[in-house]
């Protein structure tokens, strides 16, 4: 059995067997939020490999993007050249990109509207794609 | 918030059972009260679980002394410990903001002490009035029928507007209230609350969400100017007020209390958020009613614009609250399984950010 239907057969049991037969209003909440939770986890696993693939493809694409955008004497340029490695964690992908929205949002000014918007419009399709994922497991 | 006497957790403050509780309460009681208290009795004690802010006893305390027999409905919180928000507002503060209110229009319970020696209850605690009323949960189902049969009633729909303008109308001055911190002219006070909330966010070592950088990077560059201050309640919705006969009877709930931009309220009311399934703002009142009762009673225009940039903030706001409430489970503070879950609710609010940002 794969371990994502495992998780969710886990669930059913926790939902229709074990939650109903618990009186005690707290464990039998607990059981039913186990079962909520291990629900979401067993969609996180089976869609584990192909949202990594998906993310970091974004990642490389969102690099090349903005390698053409961000004009070398920009304040966010120095960046771009920090940026993880092709393939690294979507962690880590995440982590770089609150740093650079956060300097694009700094340095809105020195940017100018338009190469403002340009460079947020561009990094916010990645990250749209990125939290439809997320959402997916979440709902 | 939940009324439900149903799920409770357990806490970091000293454990103590029921019975432990109410024999506690009751030698305080007693070394409380003027008279004769011997034989005080604590009548039908029970513990209800309100969401996962702090412990809640209600009570009726009462004693046969030497003269007339003497009754008091109390109701005591108990701060947990390891309670949601608890960074952003202790129990003291409570106290002090409820003793501000007393006599006023506000419907407030009468707070009548504090005491934050562990010896006594084993956590910090406040002994306050029992209000009549009752608080059902707007997003169950009888909770919703509960609101929506009221609202058909006519009553709650003009107390719920009526107590939020008495809220904002409030001479806050005069009421003591400016120990809660004044925020200066102009952008300050949505500057400040962004502030407040970032600080919050980095305290509960979430990892760093990208959307959440892009909506802070917009509240800071579009916080409104703001030219009056009024005691802002911070959740003023259905489920964090009592109801009895149609009425509000008590706001509860005042752990994000401010003073501020009084719109930072009335966006609250205006969220989809707080209205699942039901075209009544809050479940409570047509839209139009409300625009016309609130500023009909507080002299303000609601101002749209300004509303739009609180309703980024609550989304902001509600992110933070599933990252903290997710980050209690996860450090092992609090073992409430529902805390857990919360950590798929903050990708849920940032999607719902990131539309309102126009991705």
């Amino acid at each position: 059995m794969a371990p994502d239907e495992l998780l969710e057969r886990i669930a059913a049991t926790l939902r229709a067997d074990i939650g109903p037969a618990i009186d005690e209003p707290y464990p039998k909440t607990q059981a039913f939020m186990a079962a909520v939770v291990l629900e979401r986890v067993a969609r996180q696993v089976r869609t584990a490999n192909a949202h990594e693939a998906a993310a970091r493809a974004e990642q490389a694409a969102l690099l090349a993007d903005l390698g053409g955008l961000v004009p070398a004497d920009s304040p966010v340029a120095a960046l771009l050249a920090d940026a993880p490695a092709p393939g690294a964690p979507t962690a880590d992908a995440k982590t770089w990109q609150a740093r650079l929205v956060s300097a694009l949002w700094a340095n809105a000014d020195s940017l100018g509207a338009d190469l403002f918007e340009r460079i947020l419009g561009r990094v916010r399709v990645t990250l749209r794609h990125q939290v439809d994922r997320e959402v997916e497991v979440a709902r | 918030m939940s009324t439900s006497a149903a799920a409770t957790p357990r806490s970091n403050a000293e454990p103590l059972d029921d019975a432990t509780m109410a024999a506690r309460i009751t030698d305080y009681l007693r070394s409380q009260l003027d008279g004769d208290t011997d034989g005080l009795t604590l009548d039908g004690f029970v513990r209800i679980a309100v969401g996962w802010s702090h412990e809640t006893y209600l009570f009726d305390a009462r004693w046969p002394g030497a003269g007339p027999p003497g009754s008091l409905g109390l109701c005591v919180r108990r701060d947990p410990g390891n309670a949601l928000l608890r960074e952003l507002s202790d129990l003291s503060d409570q106290f002090r903001v409820l003793r501000c209110l007393e006599g006023t229009a506000v419907p407030a319970p009468k707070a009548y002490w504090y005491e934050d020696d562990p010896a006594i209850l084993g956590a910090p605690f406040i002994v306050m009035e029992k209000v009549p009323g009752v608080c059902p949960n707007p997003w169950g189902r009888e909770g919703r029928r509960f609101y929506e049969e009221a609202a058909a009633r006519g009553t709650l729909p003009r107390s719920f507007t009526d107590t939020l303008a008495a809220l904002h109308t409030l001479d806050w001055r005069a009421a003591g209230l400016d120990f809660l911190g004044v925020p200066g002219a102009g952008t300050d006070f949505a500057r400040g609350e962004v502030a407040k909330w970032k600080a919050f966010m980095e305290g509960c070592e979430h990892p760093p969400e990208p959307i959440m950088a892009d909506l802070i990077g917009w509240l800071e560059a579009n916080a409104p100017s703001t030219d009056r201050l009024a005691l802002v309640h911070g959740a003023y919705r259905t489920g964090n007020f009592l109801v009895d006969d149609d009425r509000v009877t008590a706001l509860l709930d005042w752990e994000l209390m401010v003073i501020g931009d009084p719109m930072y309220d009335v966006a609250y009311v205006l969220s989809e958020l707080n209205r699942e399934g039901s075209d009544l703002l809050s479940n409570v009142v047509e839209r139009d009613d409300f625009y016309r009762w609130y500023e009909g009673a507080t002299g303000l225009e609601i101002d749209e614009d300004a509303c739009r940039y609180y309703l980024g903030l609550y989304a902001m706001r509600s992110a933070v609250f599933w990252m903290s409430a997710s980050g209690l489970y996860a450090s092992g503070a609090n073992p409430d399984l529902r805390l857990g879950r919360t950590a798929f609710s903050v990708p849920v609010v940032l999607e719902r950010a990131a539309n309102d940002l126009g991705y």
